[in-house]
């Protein structure tokens, strides 16, 4: 036998004092529990503040609600007032104007400074007054057809919108007041022949477009202080909008705290109704068991058989929703009507599972009434499921809303929601992306906040879960 | 004496938790000898299963860490290692089984199946031969009707056949270490004799060495050869059963013997509880871990770690009331049965 | 194993007679009557016209001819266009929507279940961090979204490489299907990976693979035979529900990328209060998806033998 260190007992290698060998006290309890007693949810509360992650959504929540709630106030802009000479505007875009005398007719007679040169060119400042094109005679054309574009005119030929069409070969004039804004311009004149058929003839005329406004629509619109004289060739700033406007000139951060207000009511209040029906009733089957247990729960199967969507569709049908009405009660009833049953499976499963529990028994035992029981004991074991299951139904419920308002089946317009600002959004997604990007923005930051808290709840609210994430 | 076939030294593992580090196992030195069993003894978290996943290379890292030692199969290091000699340790050399059959198997593959299978992978068998050979050895850990429990789930097996069907699948490439980490404790006590003899009549068939974990001195007494006892993360006291039993010369062993049911019907003596808890893990005492809970604790023992002092040629026990020095009446206490 | 198939083959059967009946119900409080459309009509074609839809009998007598219809499969005359068969436009665009719905549910099993697994494997390491940081976008970003950028990045795409790589709307071939079977997919792709991962975690940390490691299998066996396995259980469970998730949810994607599938066609229907269409709808899409619940079910029995021998 070779064991590592082996010292005989019989021959000491290292002498000890006497004092080495005096008893001392037999104290067992020294390595006992010395961290101090607390509260299931003290501690759940302890663990989720060490999540960063959740408490980063936390924050992020308190600031959407105060967004929804406290951002109208700040910015008191009515989400519903159209400004037409700013539509569909990105952030942060030129606001200036200058203003300029008021519309006059034109008769094709170039300004002075304009017109030189030859082929398609302006005839005078293009602004968003009007802009004013002259051209020479194409020879031997039957016909001039006038296109406007956003877009340069690519190898497709892609003129964009035809504007004007002149039957005769001289040459000519056309003044485009057409809904322009400050922008560049393509504009293309494709000669016809004799017959009015397109000719592979063409030019191109590229022409930056300033915006102009008149004194009177200055002082209409209040831009200026009535004080201030103005006079033309002034430089006024138009209405400020910091997140730039939709496709109606409404204002994006007025709508967005509009559809803030709407989106999380529904968010939020529609999970804590069915929730709270869920849990009533789940808690009703589970803890009646037996016959009226199985009933419950096989009507609960059926309504989870339902197609969700086509429900929330059909039912906000059924409601109606008239001239005047947001459409928001009939989107809160269908989705509490909807959505108890996962609740109501899961809260009954952990009243069955509690039930069984010998805690429960013990209390029976002791003497513990029914409603004692469900207050002191059922209730506060699945509070934190139930807190859980909440805090993941919050952004499934914004989902739905904003899918149902998307597909034009959720709030009416006027009312914004983020739902439907996306749906507005995505007709100029390629023009404006602002008016897409703003609303479903809003939608994911608020959906993924609510999820990583849910996450970062279930893992302090439960040890078991939270070993593997 | 006796080949010494395993031999641990210094073996030492450490855990990374969220409180901090865990130093469970803090240099174990044991042997095993060829044909024979040796039973690692200790309450839960002393580190006794720790030490056995350790060698086998199946503690998870991160968060586990081997800070040092080795573990020599006839002559090599297996620490680490995953061959020796052309032949895989896991499974080949060394079996292994576990405490919960119910959890330990494949839920959703056959038991032959899972018999077969280091069959196949350490012997090159098909899976037909291997097949045939599991049936085999359900038949030899004695499983009536084995070619039907062959096809047979986990969940269709109760407690007890379960165990024998992962002794089956421990043994079915001739280890000539059988590791069983608690195999008893969550069976039925009827059941857990009938285990321990089908281990005992195996060994004797096959002349392969056992590894015994366990916390119940009941089954050290009808299994073991040897017991190595263990406290903390080290070995306290080494020796024959015999040695252990009867001459326990630790006192965390005379705690153990005095805190175990006897059935002499004179049994005037009392259940004595080893009164505290284990010593927190994160950091463990500079002395000797048990001096808190140990009735006898001198100065010494809070100061430093006693060494191992031989008691006789195959018994060592690291307790500082093996010094020479201790006065008499401390030293006695191993001899009068306990308290005089 | 039957007697179980049997049971819920006929609990499917009554879910959907439920189904029905709520539809019914449903349609039969919308304020307002599919005839007092926009177009005036003489009192005589009126009745003419209520006598035709049975809209003159009492609910329960509509009721059961409604049940009565719905037995022999007829889902009667489209409101709006006077002579489509509801069962014409299913058969019309149900396929277009069946494709493109199985071709993301593919796309999201497979998906979720090789990254789910990769992740469980390479656990809090740079692969690990990336998905699960995609995954998280993916849960949290509407599918519209999807839609919208995906269709604006295959835009710019195209115009950028002067090459039409994928065609960013419309239907007819594979290549049309790609991208809307992707963005469709990608909500539940991000689901079923957390699922994933979670599950094969549990099971990575399990005592059976602890064993098999004891017994000295090679990793790659280990991984095949005893962690994917049983890893995907959990996964099978939830494919009915998102099944009937990427079902629904192609409604968004088909209006995004105008394919002619029934859900862009039930949307149209509810905004021209199409009566018939909206019942037929309703009802084929439930009982379509109650039948690939238990589709599902019977697949995961097949799998699980636990559950298959009981």
């Amino acid at each position: 036998m070779t064991n590592p260190v082996l010292i005989s007992s019989g021959a000491n290698s290292e002498a000890l004092a006497v004092a080495d060998f005096a008893p001392i006290a037999h104290r067992p309890d020294i390595h006992g529990i010395s961290r101090p007693s607390r509260s299931y949810w003290q501690d759940a509360w302890i663990r989720l503040k060490k999540n960063r992650r959740a408490m980063v959504s936390l924050w992020l929540i308190v600031g959407l609600l105060a967004f929804a709630v406290i951002g109208p106030l700040l910015w008191q802009v009515d989400p519903a007032r159209q400004d037409i000479d700013q539509i569909s505007q990105a952030p942060g875009a030129d606001r200036s104007a200058r203003i300029v005398a008021p519309y006059e007719f034109w008769g094709g007679q170039a300004f002075s400074g304009f017109g030189e040169g030859s082929g398609l060119r302006t005839g005078a400042e293009a602004n968003s007054q009007a802009v004013r094109l002259i051209w020479d005679a194409v020879p031997g054309a039957g016909g001039y057809r006038l296109y406007r574009n956003i877009f340069p005119i690519d190898d497709e030929m892609a003129f964009g919108l035809p504007i004007a069409e002149f039957p005769n070969a001289s040459a000519g004039f056309y003044e485009d007041r057409l809904n322009l804004r400050p922008d560049t311009y393509y504009y293309s004149l494709v000669v016809l022949d004799a017959n009015g058929g397109l000719t592979s003839d063409y030019q191109v005329l590229e022409v930056p477009v300033h915006r102009v406004i008149t004194v009177d629509e200055v002082r209409e619109r209040s831009l200026v202080p009535a004080t201030v004289a103005l006079a033309t060739g002034d430089e006024v700033f138009l209405a400020l909008h910091p997140l730039g406007t939709d496709y109606l000139g409404r204002d994006m951060l007025a709508r967005l705290m509009s559809g803030a207000r709407v989106s999380l009511f529904i968010g939020i209040v529609a999970p804590f109704l069915y929730v709270l029906l869920g849990v009533a009733y789940g808690a009703t089957a589970g803890f009646l068991g037996g016959k009226v247990d199985q009933v419950m729960m096989r009507f609960a199967d059926f309504v989870v058989a339902l197609p969700f969507l086509l429900f929330m569709i059909l039912f906000q049908v059924v409601f109606g929703i008239g001239p005047g009405e947001s459409g928001i009660l009939p989107m809160l009833v269908a989705l509490v009507v909807l959505a108890w049953p996962a609740t109501a499976r899961l809260v009954r499963g952990q009243i069955l599972q509690i039930r069984q529990e010998a805690y429960v028994s013990a209390s029976r035992l002791l003497g513990a009434k029914s409603g004692y029981l469900v207050w002191r004991h059922m209730i506060p074991n699945t509070m934190g499921v139930i807190l859980v299951t909440l805090t993941f139904a919050v952004p499934s419920a914004i989902f739905t809303e904003a899918f149902l308002s998307f597909i034009g089946m959720g709030v009416a317009p006027p009312t914004a929601s983020w739902g439907s600002m996306s749906n507005e959004g995505l007709a100029t997604m390629l023009t404006h992306p602002h008016e897409l990007i703003f609303p479903s923005l809003f939608i994911s930051i608020t959906v993924l906040a609510f999820n990583l808290l849910g996450d970062g709840l279930r893992d302090a609210l439960d040890a078991r879960m939270r070993s593997f994430e | 004496m006796t080949t010494k076939l395993l031999e641990v030294k210094d073996l030492q593992v450490e855990f990374d938790t969220y409180g901090g580090i865990v130093k469970a196992v803090r240099g174990v030195d044991f042997a095993v000898q060829a044909g024979k069993t040796l039973a690692i003894v200790g309450e839960s978290g002393c580190g006794k299963s720790v030490t056995v996943q350790a060698m086998m290379g199946l503690i998870p890292m991160p968060p586990g860490r081997i800070m040092g030692g080795s573990a020599r199969l006839r002559g090599t290091d297996i620490l680490g290692r995953k061959m020796i000699e052309g032949r895989e340790v896991r499974g080949a050399e060394i079996g292994m089984i576990f405490q919960d059959p119910m959890s330990s198997l494949n839920p959703t593959m056959t038991i032959g199946d899972q018999i077969a299978e280091p069959l196949q992978v350490h012997r090159g068998y098909g899976q037909k031969k291997a097949y045939a050979r599991a049936i085999e050895l359900l038949g030899l850990v004695r499983i009536p009707e084995a070619a039907r429990r062959a096809t047979q789930y986990p969940f269709e097996f109760s407690g007890g056949m379960l165990q024998r069907a992962m002794i089956a699948m421990a043994i079915s490439c001739n280890p000539t270490i059988l590791i069983a980490d608690e195999p008893t404790t969550a069976l039925d006590v009827t059941i857990q004799a009938q285990i321990l003899d089908l281990l005992k009549s195996l060994q004797a068939e096959t002349g392969m060495a056992i590894i015994l974990i366990t916390h119940d001195l009941g089954v050290v007494a009808r299994m073991a050869d040897e017991v190595a006892v263990m406290y903390a993360g080290k070995i306290v006291e080494f020796g024959t059963t015999d040695d252990v039993f009867y001459r326990p010369s630790h006192p965390y062993t005379l705690g153990l013997k005095q805190a175990m049911p006897t059935n002499h019907r004179d049994a005037v003596q009392k259940l004595m509880p080893i009164e505290g808890s284990p010593p927190d893990m994160f950091s463990p005492p500079v002395g000797c871990a048990y001096a808190a809970r140990c009735p006898h604790a001198m100065t010494v023992c809070e100061a430093r770690q006693p060494p191992a002092f031989a008691v006789t040629v195959q018994h060592y026990s690291c307790c500082w009331l093996q010094h020479s020095q201790v006065p008499h009446k401390a030293a006695g206490i191993f001899y009068g049965g306990g308290h005089d | 194993m039957w007697q179980y198939t049997l049971k819920r083959l006929l609990q499917g059967v009554i879910t959907v007679w439920f189904i029905a009946t709520a539809t019914f119900l449903a349609m039969h409080n919308v304020p307002g009557d599919p005839l007092s459309g926009e177009r005036a009509m003489s009192a005589s074609i009126r009745a003419n016209l209520e006598a035709r839809y049975g809209l003159d009998k009492s609910l329960t007598q509509q009721y059961f001819i409604y049940i009565g219809n719905f037995l022999k499969g007829d889902f009667g005359v489209s409101f709006a266009q006077e002579n489509r068969q509801v069962n014409d436009i299913i058969r019309e665009h149900f396929p277009v929507s069946a494709t493109l719905g199985i071709l993301a549910v593919i796309f999201a099993a497979l998906g979720g279940v090789l990254w789910g697994a990769l992740t469980a494997l390479y656990r809090n390491r740079l692969p690990d961090t990336i998905i699960m940081f995609l995954v998280i976008l993916g849960i949290s970003v509407p599918s519209f979204v999807f839609a919208a950028l995906g269709q604006l990045t295959l835009v710019n795409l195209n115009a950028f490489f002067g090459v039409s790589f994928l065609p960013v709307a419309g239907w007819g071939t594979v290549s049309h299907m790609l991208l809307p079977a992707l963005v469709l997919g990608m909500g539940t792709m991000a689901y079923l990976t957390r699922l994933m991962r979670s599950s094969m975690l549990e099971i990575i940390h399990s005592d059976y693979v602890r064993t098999a490691k004891a017994k000295g299998l090679p990793p790659a066996r280990i991984f095949t035979r005893h962690q994917l396995r049983n890893a995907i259980l959990p996964v099978i469970t939830v494919l009915g529900p998102a099944i009937a998730a990427i079902t629904t949810g192609g409604f968004v994607v088909e209006l995004v990328f105008a394919i002619p599938g029934l859900g862009r066609y039930f949307v149209q229907a509810v905004q021209q209060l199409d009566y018939t269409v909206i019942m037929g709808t309703t009802v084929f899409y439930g009982a379509f998806l109650v039948f690939m619940v238990i589709v599902v079910d019977l697949l995961y029995g097949w799998i699980d033998p636990r559950v298959r021998l009981q």
